[in-house]
């Protein structure tokens, strides 16, 4: 029968696709560690012993360590947002986590000074500022998806007012401050994948890690919740209670991230959607390895790249190098721009 | 057995417009159950609050003499399937994966052979075997909605409310998916409660008729009561024409002789 194979077909493609994301993850991590170790030794012009390996290599596992997991809790926590809001458009940071961690940050030095150990301290000041990010959005997520079930024009609405707000805020309070707490402030905002906050990263793992596998284990409910809020019900779930667990879920995974390496504002949109079109499929868990697992290549392959051109491209016979400066972050967020535009584009809907 | 006693809702700030107001009901066993009335009577309102899928502002729905808000949601889902008025699902799915979706209650998600079988049971029943690897935008309105009846079917429940089935089927399809309703409760002991828009299907198939207004119970009984000018007049604010065809009562919407 035509649409058996059409099914057995599907998936041989799941299988392939999961192979060759594999390869692909090992190949880009492999090439990250080559462009920081062997590569940068051959740029500088000097040999790679293996003290010298062992070194760098200290600063770059931790580097892998916090792409990876935070490739995989954005997948995660964008997919299963997706599911409960029944969008596949909306992802938890649109609504302006970055704007929020810098208005903590700046508050905290505010009101107690570059010296307090929320400030100073990695830890403290991960656990204040990611606390904070918690508490805010869970009160935005309650408030508004309780009430009116899913008023997604709303929670957009919201979310562009508040982070509008807190990053004038931010600003002004910004503008009052001194010079050099100001300078504190923009150096403690300004974490990207390329200048991650790495002493965070053995608090942020296992927080990571068990969101990921709260998430995980539900991932045969969250099929049934794409029926739709009264369908499931009739099936079963108690979809209040699920929503308000995963809202939990997802405001802890993206403060966690975003205090760890900074906003990826499209990232989750992209990895999502492109996992649907690669793998064809509604159910939740091969959705989320492979949305986590392009997650992963995109930011260690993208990090390899910025790592790569980082000391320009020499242009052969000419003899002059051409400077490339892209910053990751803005090519992700410039492709996921136009893939929202997409999007909305061809589903006419938000 | 369910007894809705004394529901009431209402979707508007101070509730002075009910979409129900106080409804009392005693869903008849091993029954099909018409609701009739016209839109915005609050049938859907009705069935869902008895789903426990609409939470009502007051009154309660007993389910063996327990409310079910007191009961765990996958507990009422082992008792009660309900389909919603409008299947509009976002996601793209094969027959066998919705029809599958109907054993989560009894197993998670996890399916054991006893759950296959019930699957294949429940694509038996409703003749869609042959489709089962097909997607459900590759149907036709009438096998979409088998399909969605097998998932209800598959989920095994002794109740089982539909809101009108009927929407989008052409006349072979209904009198098809009303035979098959029917059945359901001659060959399963299966007690129903179904949405119908033409009266006329509930005159032919069901053997109870509860007709409402305006969020109330204007008047409930078995077919002959209840087909009668005195009862559908007032109900569908329309004047009705009743004729006696072999026994069963037919209902005409309009005279030709006006
Ligand atoms: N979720 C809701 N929000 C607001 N109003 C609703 C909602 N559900 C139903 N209503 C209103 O309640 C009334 C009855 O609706 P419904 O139960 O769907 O009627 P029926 O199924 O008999 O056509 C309608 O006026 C409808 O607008
Ligand atoms: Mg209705």
């Amino acid at each position: 029968m035509a649409e058996s194979v059409n099914r057995k077909q599907l998936n041989r493609r799941m299988i392939i696709v999961f192979v060759v994301l594999a390869v692909l993850m090992v190949g880009s991590i492999t090439l990250y560690i080559f462009s920081r170790t062997y590569f940068n030794a051959w740029r500088l012009n000097i040999p790679m012993t293996p003290l010298a390996f062992e070194r760098i290599m200290g600063r770059t596992i931790p580097a892998v360590v916090g792409m990876v997991s935070a490739s995989v809790i954005i997948a995660l926590v964008s997919l299963s947002f997706q599911t409960i809001t029944q969008s596949r458009i909306l992802t938890p940071s649109m609504i302006g986590f970055d704007s929020v961690f810098i208005g903590t940050q700046t508050l905290l030095v505010f009101a107690f000074g570059t010296f307090t150990p929320f400030f100073q301290s990695p830890i403290y000041n991960f656990f204040v500022t990611s606390g904070a990010m918690v508490a805010i959005s869970l009160l935005m997520f309650g408030s508004i998806l309780r009430r009116s079930k899913n008023n997604i024009i709303f929670l957009l609405m919201f979310g562009l007012v508040l982070s509008g707000i807190v990053s004038n805020g931010a600003r002004y309070i910004q503008a009052l401050m001194s010079h050099y707490d100001f300078y504190q402030v923009q150096a403690a905002t300004a974490v990207t994948v390329m200048n991650m906050n790495t002493d965070v990263i053995r608090v942020a793992v296992p927080i990571i890690i068990i969101v990921v596998v709260l998430l995980l284990i539900n991932h045969r409910t969250y099929d049934v919740m794409s029926l739709g809020a009264e369908q499931a019900t009739s099936l079963g779930v108690n979809y209040q209670r699920q929503m308000t667990y995963t809202l939990i879920l997802v405001s802890i995974g993206m403060s966690v991230s975003t205090a760890m390496i900074g906003s990826l504002t499209f990232l989750g949109l992209l990895v999502v959607n492109a996992a649907r079109e690669l793998i064809k499929t509604h159910r939740h868990l091969p959705l989320f390895i492979c949305s986590a697992a392009v997650g992963i290549i995109t930011l260690v392959l993208g990090s390899a790249a910025e790592q790569l051109l980082s000391g320009g491209i020499p242009i052969p016979f000419i003899g002059t190098t051409l400077q490339v400066a892209i910053p990751l972050t803005t090519i992700i967020n410039l492709v996921g721009c136009t893939y929202v535009f997409y999007l909305i584009l061809k589903e006419n809907r938000i | 057995m369910i007894e809705v006693k004394n529901i009431s809702q209402s979707y508007v700030k101070g509730g002075h417009v009910k979409t129900l107001d106080d409804v009392s009901l005693t869903v008849r066993e091993k029954t099909v159950t018409a609701l009739v009335g016209a839109n915005g009577a609050g049938k859907s309102t009705l069935l869902g609050a008895m789903s426990n899928v609409v939470q009502t502002m007051s009154g309660q729905v007993l389910l063996d003499g327990v409310d079910v808000r007191k009961i765990k949601t996958s507990e009422v889902a082992k008792k009660i399937a309900f389909l919603k008025q409008i299947q509009q699902i976002s996601i793209r799915i094969t027959v066998n994966d919705l029809v599958e979706f109907g054993r989560f209650p009894h197993c998670g998600g996890r399916l054991k052979d006893i759950d296959k079988q019930k699957v294949n049971e429940a694509l038996d029943y409703m003749m869609i075997g042959d489709l089962r690897d097909r997607f459900l935008d590759q149907l036709s309105g009438g096998q979409r909605q088998r399909a969605f009846i097998a998932m209800i079917l598959a989920q095994d429940t002794p109740y089982i409310f539909l809101d009108e089935p009927l929407n989008n089927l052409d006349i072979k399809y209904s009198v098809e998916m009303m035979k098959i309703v029917k059945k359901l409760v001659t060959e399963l002991d299966k007690t129903i409660v179904v949405v119908l828009h033409d009266i006329n299907f509930a005159s032919a198939y069901a053997g109870h008729i509860v007709a409402m207004k305006d969020g109330k119970i204007l008047s409930e009984g078995y077919p002959d009561k209840m087909i009668t000018k005195e009862v559908l007049n007032p109900t569908f604010d329309h004047d009705f024409h009743i004729i006696d065809h072999d026994g069963k009562r037919v209902c005409l919407f309009f005279d030709h002789n006006q």
